[in-house]
């Protein structure tokens, strides 16, 4: 493990029956830098989160001693649910029943981790009532407590709308840039990783590629780790983007 | 005649009014009844969130119908253990409990989809459970088992109806949280240290013992809507989950009360009336919900 690596992967295989979902990978994350972790669908992406996060059996060897807060996937629970934002948040913050009531500490914390990611006002607001752009604020803050020094997003920007997503990024950069915060960010939108990541960690199950995002990210690289289904072209917000338009289905969850 | 009657009567006249019937259940000989039917409501009442939230509706339904075997079991058993009069109850309990862990083990490992399971799982049960009825005693008093049997309830049943509220209870105390951040991610909550599939065995435990003792008051059939109509009710009224587990709990105990006075004042099963008047208080709770622009989000 190099010294400025915050976590280091040694062959990290990840089986499911015989099929190899994640592949011999070895890799360093480097410390304060935003990688992003991009790959066409089912590449293994989601995945390798979930080994990082000790969530599921793996072979070979993970190092590190950092602590990860973690962005899931967009949650697969029934919006209908009476919850607010407020309470969501209390569920690991605070061990009498939710159900009972919000204790003042919980409270406190819930809004000190709200304003970090300019979510105050949203406190009261019911979860399934949010839209994309503040569930992912949300969700942010959730994974802030505990001051991570290791943030893992598995795909945050699904769903989301272009403003909220510019405010996302910017929120990630912060972090990054203003308290060390190592992010890993998975990501289909090959223009945002190009913009604002500074890693890029390339999988199709194998590691395909690693290193700076500008000099990875060229056409021929990315036909070669998605399969050569690429498309470059505008979009409505301005500059050229190159957008994987494979299924819309994820890895896991 | 009522189905589970016992009649109500007051110093040896038959009940006919509700001053009546709140006497016999205050301060009669029906006491024994409204702590039952109380403590039901109160087990189903806390548990109807969690249940909700995490889906588990047909999941309790399919542990209700495994009852009768379970019951059945016990009493072909104490034919070989002369004496032991709780054995049926035990055997209830712990045959729901079993029958629980299967359903769970196998979502674990099958492929096939949970519907599926639980429908194979909800018929084959109840097919046993009947075969061996049938083979104890015939289908005499199987009314009783479907539709419970709640105006014949007498003390030791409400003992035991006592122990499954405080079961009930200390799962929502201990675990509501940690099982409502499952409701809404498994893979949050394991990222957060929540030991997902300890939890999920233990709210399948602890939900096959609180459905198997509850059969015995309300029956096979009646069990599951107390504990989907209570949360189902209460999400139309409310915007939090605090919200929803105290008027939860509020629906239930009305629906239990209301439901024991209108059975009686009708000639109604009991039971039956209960789960009316819960799933009336439901379609109210519905049309208030919609006039306050919440609809079915609260």
């Amino acid at each position: 493990m190099a010294p400025e690596d915050l976590l280091t992967l040694e062959h990290v295989t990840v089986r499911v029956g015989d099929r190899a979902l994640v592949d011999n990978v070895s890799l360093g994350l480097p410390r304060g830098k935003l990688v992003a972790l991009i790959g066409p669908n089912g590449a293994g992406k989601t995945t390798l989160l979930r080994a990082i996060l000790g969530l599921t059996a793996f072979e070979g060897h993970i190092h590190t001693h950092a602590r990860i807060g973690y962005v899931p996937q967009a949650l697969q629970y029934d919006r209908t649910l009476p919850m607010t934002v407020l309470e969501f948040m209390a569920l690991s913050l605070q061990r009498m029943p939710v159900a009972f009531g919000i204790s003042r500490a919980a409270r406190q914390q819930v809004l000190s981790l709200l304003e970090l990611v300019g979510a105050q006002k949203l406190a009261q607001a019911r979860l399934g009532a949010l839209s994309g752009g503040e569930l992912q604020r949300v969700m942010l803050a959730g994974a802030l407590q505990g001051k991570p020094e290791l943030l893992l997003l598995d795909e945050p920007a699904a769903g989301v709308d272009i403003e909220g997503e510019a405010t996302f990024h910017d929120l990630i950069l912060r972090q990054v840039r203003d308290h060390g915060v190592t992010v890993v960010l998975v990501s289909h939108d090959l223009s945002v990783v190009s913009e604002i990541t500074d890693h890029v960690i390339c999988l199709n199950r194998k590691l395909m590629c690693e290193g700076n995002a500008r000099d990875l990210l060229t056409a021929e690289r990315i036909a070669e780790v998605f399969g050569g289904h690429k498309a470059v072209y505008g979009h409505a917000h301005g500059h050229g983007h190159t957008h994987d338009h494979g299924h819309q289905g994820h890895d896991h969850e | 005649m009522r189905m589970d009657m016992a009649t109500p009567t007051i110093t040896g006249t038959r009940a006919t009014t509700m001053n009546d019937y709140v006497a016999y259940y205050l301060a009669g000989s029906g006491s024994a009844v409204l702590v039952s039917v109380l403590c039901v409501a109160l087990a189903s009442g806390a548990l109807s969130p969690i249940v909700v939230a995490n889906r588990m509706a047909f999941f309790s339904d399919a542990v209700a119908h495994s009852s009768l075997a379970g019951v059945a079991l016990g009493m072909l058993m104490s034919a070989w253990i002369p004496g032991l009069t709780t054995l049926p109850v035990l055997t209830m309990a712990g045959f729901g409990v079993c029958v629980a862990l299967v359903i769970a083990t196998l979502r674990q490992k099958s492929p096939l989809a949970l519907d599926t399971l639980l429908g194979v799982a909800m018929a084959g049960s109840l097919a046993l459970g009947l075969v061996l009825y049938h083979r104890v005693r015939g289908y005499t008093d199987l009314h009783g088992f479907l539709l419970g049997q709640v105006s014949l309830l007498g003390w030791a049943d409400a003992a035991l109806m006592a122990i499954n509220a405080a079961i009930s209870l200390a799962l929502v105390a201990l675990f509501s949280n940690k099982l409502t951040l499952i409701a809404v991610s498994r893979n949050l909550a394991q990222a957060r240290g929540v030991s997902v599939a300890r939890h999920e065995y233990l709210l399948i435990v602890m939900l096959g013992l609180v459905v198997s003792i509850s059969v015995k008051a309300v029956g096979i059939l009646m069990v599951n809507a107390l504990l989907v109509v209570p949360a189902a009710t209460a999400r139309h009224l409310v915007r939090s989950f605090a919200g929803l587990f105290w008027a939860s709990m509020a629906v239930s105990m009305i629906a239990g009360v209301a439901g024991l006075l209108i059975g009686d004042l009708l000639n109604l099963p009991t039971a039956p009336a209960i789960v009316s008047t819960s799933v009336i208080l439901f379609a109210a709770a519905w049309v208030v919900g919609t006039l306050r622009g919440h609809g079915g989000q609260a």
